[in-house]
């Protein structure tokens, strides 16, 4: 008989972040076993079954689900990337999350700031939010604005 | 009752400004937030507290920074956390409200003795998620292990508990059912999660004794 299953909705952050749901998965299992354990984690069979838009869908037997929420919040990176998993729902279906998905999109064209010597990639979001990226490479630095902020500036 | 993360620092100790980290909280599920340092008030409608942390050798050195210009103006006063004495020292300090930081002294710093004067002066302990978001392995494992030590201490002496993330950007700010999960991991129960939420409040702004009028 198949097991009950229930679904975590969680937001991933930093917005525009491109997540592979593959290193989802593997952050979601380092978080969950370091902090309940590798049998607890083998009961709760976590996978993450949908990655896009900005949120990921992550699946656990049913009676498991706080544990793997808790383990969530303890997600600080996926891959080399310093982000955060934020629990929005939880369901028995993928159907009924899917409604709670509320695409989040840079409003507008990237701009350009500067901040001393460095040159940032500033992302317009809604709630007035500013995002701004370290223009580079690899391991760019990224700060978390308003617009009032920016202004002031 | 409010609830209130007992301390965030903004820009530019973090990489999140003040205002940014108010207009997450508030969306994560707080109505306050004591800010350690940062510039600014944000124009959300959440309120936002100015907390100052303390951190001294001895006694006196706390007994004189109270008194400077830039503590007297905060609202919440921070100490972090020593030895047993040290702590018991501190609890009794009347400018005091928190002491913080107990997750990285030794197991017997904070005793019953500190418990039951803290009770009695009306002195906080915090208790912050990031140690047990951040860490992994044996730190994490000795900091569950210590706040299930205040937790029952708090449970036997009364002394009031603040929950913080410690935040210094919005990526480690949690929300308040997130917490309550973490919470979960070393015992702690809805109700008192909640009322660990809401005591920033009442030590910001202690009740007054009745005065009997006649």
């Amino acid at each position: 008989m198949r097991t009950k299953r229930r679904y975590i909705l969680v937001r991933v952050l930093p917005y525009g972040m491109a997540a592979d749901p593959k290193r989802v998965y593997l952050s979601v299992i380092e978080a969950a076993s370091s902090l309940l354990g590798d049998a607890v984690v083998g009961l709760a069979q976590p996978a993450v079954v949908f990655c896009d838009g900005g949120y990921a869908v992550v699946r656990c037997r049913r009676g498991t689900e706080k544990d793997i929420a808790a383990a969530l919040a303890t997600v600080t990176a996926i891959g080399n990337e310093r982000a955060a998993l934020r629990t929005v729902a939880t369901s028995g279906t993928i159907h009924a999350l899917r409604r709670r998905m509320k695409p989040i999109r840079p409003q507008n064209e990237a701009g350009e700031a500067v901040f001393g010597e460095t040159y940032f990639s500033v992302y317009h979001y809604p709630h007035r939010k500013v995002d701004l990226v370290e223009k580079g490479i690899k391991h760019q630095k990224s700060l978390f604005f308003t617009e009032a902020d920016l202004e002031e500036r | 009752m409010k609830i209130t993360d007992a301390s965030v620092h903004p820009y530019p100790a973090g990489d999140s400004t003040l205002a940014r980290m108010a207009l997450e909280a508030t969306e994560l599920g707080f109505d306050s937030i004591v800010a350690i340092g940062g510039v600014g008030r944000p124009s959300t409608g959440l309120k936002v507290l100015q907390g100052v942390v303390i951190d001294a050798a001895s006694q006196k050195d706390i007994l004189r920074q109270v008194r400077e210009p830039a503590v007297r103006r905060a609202d919440v006063v921070f100490v972090n956390a020593g030895d047993t004495s040290f702590n018991r020292a501190v609890v009794a300090i009347k400018e005091v409200h928190v002491i913080r930081n107990i997750q990285a002294t030794r197991r017997n710093a904070f005793d019953h003795v500190a418990a039951r004067s803290a009770a009695e002066h009306g002195v906080g302990v915090d208790l912050s998620m990031a140690p047990i978001i951040q860490s992994r392995g044996t730190k994490r494992q000795k900091t569950l292990e210590r706040y299930a030590d205040i937790l029952s201490l708090q449970r036997r002496y009364g002394f009031p508990l603040t929950i913080s993330s410690g935040a210094r950007s919005i990526l480690d700010q949690r929300s308040v059912r997130e917490v309550r999960g973490l919470c979960a991991l070393f015992g702690m129960t809805g109700a008192e999660v909640s009322e660990a939420f809401a005591s920033v409040d009442l030590l910001t702004e202690p009740k007054q004794p009745v005065r009997v009028i006649r």
